[in-house]
């Protein structure tokens, strides 16, 4: 690694290590944000070649770059194809990849050290999952997602692995075993909590929270989780279980688990990012629920007929902006739709490009295979 | 709308029913021959009603629905149904006297409209009108207009016929509506795969259910139409078939495949078809797209130019804005179709080589306009005929279906009919 990018990761540690959290869009350290994602953003033009040369077709070069703002996101589905990383290919330490597809590619983010992302992943847990969380405390953990072990290429699964490790108490752990929710085990685990009193974190895949609801449903079983438990969903369904809205997912959680509305909170990331945003609401209870992010990650609305930033309220495209990307490329533009609120933002759901305008349909699988 | 009203609408129809039947079939077909002539007409007071209703309702343009009404309704005459009917059903005294080969309408139909095109709304309610079952039609979210002008159309040539239409609109996702308006006797329903999976599972025998799924369209230029003049006047027939109600519908071209030996040549056509894009923007200006139409057509052009970006042979001619967009592909992998006026221009190097490109989309490809393919051209038709492509024909024509195309590949009036034998006493 070059010295460039050493010291720029370092600042970057130094930045996430500290535990100052300012609320609100005045009081965040954007001139910071602005240097070194500006900084970041010159070594990646420079380090990974076909990022360089989309930038300057784009009339885009760190030297003309007079905002964070104005750098180019990279659409998400440019990592299926694209090799996008600042280093040689053999410094590779781990690679993360998307879910599978009807397309069949999946995305690759290729990482050199993965000592960011771990810095990165605890902070902001803490923060929006667990903030009354005292220093040293640990949670009672209990994740419907596979073990890293089980899934070494899931980012999902490692951030998982790298929250119990640092956060949770002993008897936490993994609720999916060989691919599937392991139903019995976590009766038991949820059974014990009710039983004992202490609160749980239960966190996991949208869809492991259906099939966790549907088996209660089947055996007629519902569970009163104690209060100050809570439930963290991220990851949507990816057509693995039944797609319900958000708001009925959790009434049926409030239902079957006993977790308030106000207690479920949804943690926003994917795959080709280091940071998550989170729901607001354990954070600032009882404010209008948004997405929120640590200080080193910015989210921004883009026109999608300009490219620039939306105007506030207006929906567009989210584009992310995650210092943690040292290694690939800082500025990404997912496949989501959403609309910036206050010091955070809304996500309105998938570009809807399956929506039916003719008797044709947007977005679907054009060349080389059947639509799914 | 309470699934109640649904439930009565449909009694009504039915009792409506029962007063046509009662009327010679040919009296009816002849109604139906005068709506076909008066929507064909664009002086007409339907037309002119659709032009000003449709742009606000869809986001069409003004100027791209009065070219799409021209070119689709030109040839939809009174006699070209009158035809269709005897094609498809022979006499149609066939509906009423007693002979070895009835048929006879259902009670009565619910037809599930989808989509912003007009035409496809037109016919879907004619049909089962021509064999005198009514018609309770449910107006697609995107197209409110057309259902009930066409309703007017008729109910203005003939009072009794008009009584056996209604339309109805309800949420797709109300379920008990939804199920009150599938208990018709026969269903013909249009949507996307997700729709009509799921009115099929609503959607028992005997009851009759016809379905049309989505479909695509791509057009063809062979090697004869790559080069000097031809290329430009096939680039500028592509975009008339793309401009057209804005590449919404199942004959709107999402790819134009290069057919040459000549590796630059579909770089060419790419460029010459952006002209031609371009151009057509002043006269047809795109519509109104809402904010995930666009971005799902700045995210492809984004990837389009990281593959360019990665040294792959692609290219991106795009407009300001998101009114137009052509992609050069260097292969033919799997991408998204965003619609609203974007086309990728795919190389291949052989006759052959397009077949095989096709052959995985047969489910799904409703047209395929061709240029230049010369003395290969009625080969190249069989083949994409045997593939399950409903219609070919030449670029620049695709949104000018005649009313005879077989839209899915089947006829559009008979499976609506129900057959009866009449044996005569053996000996």
């Amino acid at each position: 690694m070059s010295d460039a990018r050493e010291r720029l990761d370092a600042e970057i540690l130094a930045w996430i290590a500290e535990d100052e959290w300012p609320a609100g869009d005045a009081a965040r350290d954007d001139a910071r944000f602005d240097a070194l994602a500006r900084r970041l953003f010159a070594w990646q033009f420079e380090h990974c070649a076909p990022y360089g040369r989309f930038c300057r077709g784009r009339g885009v070069a760190p030297e003309r770059l007079r905002s964070w703002r104005e750098i180019p996101p990279v659409p998400t589905g440019a990592f299926k194809e694209i090799d996008l990383r600042c280093f040689p290919e053999d410094a590779t330490v781990q690679t993360f990849l998307t879910s599978g597809t009807a397309a069949g590619a999946r995305g690759a983010l290729h990482l050199d050290t993965l000592a960011l992302y771990h810095a990165s992943v605890v902070p902001s847990f803490r923060r929006h999952v667990l903030p009354e969380l005292s220093p040293g405390e640990r949670a009672r953990l209990w994740i419907l997602a596979p073990s890293p072990e089980e899934a070494p290429d899931s980012s999902l699964s490692h951030m998982f692995g790298v929250l119990l490790g640092e956060l949770a108490t002993p008897d936490s752990g993994f609720g999916v075993i060989d691919g599937e929710l392991a139903v019995d085990a976590t009766l038991e685990r949820l059974v014990s909590c009710e039983d004992d009193g202490a609160p749980l974190a239960l966190c996991g895949t949208s869809f492991a929270f259906v099939h966790l609801l549907d088996a209660l449903v089947a055996r007629e079983r519902s569970i009163e989780l104690p209060p100050g438990s809570r439930v963290m969903e991220t990851g949507g369904f990816k057509g693995r279980s039944r797609e319900i809205p958000a708001h009925l997912l959790y009434a049926e959680i409030e239902q079957r688990l006993g977790v308030p509305e106000s207690h479920i909170l949804n943690q926003y990331g994917m795959t080709e990012l280091g940071s998550q945003f989170h729901d607001s609401v354990l954070r600032f209870p009882g404010e209008p629920r948004r997405k929120l992010g640590p200080p080193w990650a910015r989210a921004m609305v883009i026109d999608p007929e300009t490219g620039a930033e939306a105007k506030r309220g207006e929906v567009g495209p989210i584009a992310i902006f995650d210092l943690v990307n040292t290694g690939s490329v800082l500025a990404v533009q997912t496949a989501d739709l959403g609309r910036a609120v206050e010091d955070g933002f809304e996500v309105l759901g998938r570009e809807p490009g399956a929506e039916e305008r003719g008797c044709a349909i947007a977005a679907d699988e054009l060349l080389g295979s059947e639509a799914p | 709308m309470k699934p109640a009203e649904i439930d009565a609408r449909l009694s009504a129809l039915s009792e409506a029913g029962e007063t046509l039947r009662r009327r010679p079939a040919h009296e009816t077909l002849s109604v139906l021959a005068q709506v076909m002539d008066g929507w064909s007409d664009a002086r007409s007071p339907w037309r002119r009603d659709l032009a000003e209703q449709l742009p606000p309702a869809t986001g069409f343009s003004r100027e791209t629905v009065e070219a799409g009404l021209e070119r689709a309704l030109d040839g939809w005459t009174g006699a070209a149904l009158l035809g269709r009917v005897e094609r498809e059903i022979g006499s149609p005294e066939r509906l009423d006297t007693p002979g070895e080969q009835m048929i006879a309408g259902f009670e009565t139909t619910a037809v599930l409209l989808a989509g912003s095109i007009p035409m496809p709304s037109l016919l879907e309610i004619i049909a089962p009108l021509v064999l005198r079952s009514p018609v309770l039609a449910k107006a697609a979210a995107r197209d409110p207009v057309t259902p009930r002008l066409v309703a007017d159309s008729i109910a203005h040539f003939d009072a009794g016929l008009g009584a056996c239409v209604d339309v109805v609109d309800f949420p797709g996702d109300d379920a008990a509506c939804m199920q009150a308006f599938l208990s018709a006797e026969c269903i013909s329903a249009t949507g996307s795969d997700e729709t009509i999976a799921s009115v099929r599972a609503r959607v028992a025998p005997p009851r009759r259910l016809l379905v049309a799924g989505h479909r695509r369209s791509v057009a063809a230029l062979g090697p004869e139409a790559v080069a000097g003049d031809a290329r430009v006047r096939a680039c500028e027939a592509v975009a008339v078939d793309v401009a057209l109600w804005d590449q919404q519908g199942c004959l709107s071209p999402v790819a134009l495949y290069v057919v040459s030996p000549d590796g630059d040549a579909a770089a060419v056509v790419a460029a010459t078809l952006a002209e031609a894009l371009d151009a057509t923007e002043s006269s047809w200006p795109r519509g109104s797209i809402d904010p995930a139409a666009a971005a799902a057509v700045s995210r492809e052009r984004a990837e389009a130019e990281m593959r360019a970006a990665a040294g792959r042979s692609v290219r991106v001619f795009a407009s300001e804005g998101t009114a137009w967009t052509v992609i050069l592909e260097d292969d033919t992998s799997p991408r998204p179709a965003p619609l609203h006026r974007f086309v990728r221009v795919v190389p291949v190097a052989e006759e052959a080589a397009l077949r095989s490109a096709l052959a995985p989309h047969r489910r799904h490809l409703a047209a395929v306009a061709i240029d230049g393919f010369g003395a290969e051209s009625a080969a190249l038709a069989r083949a994409l005929a045997d593939l399950g492509v409903s219609r070919i024909c030449p670029v620049g024509s695709l949104q000018s279906p005649p009313l005879d195309w077989p839209h899915e590949g089947r006829d559009l009036i008979h499976p609506l009919a129900r057959g009866a034998l009449l044996e005569r006493p053996r000996g």
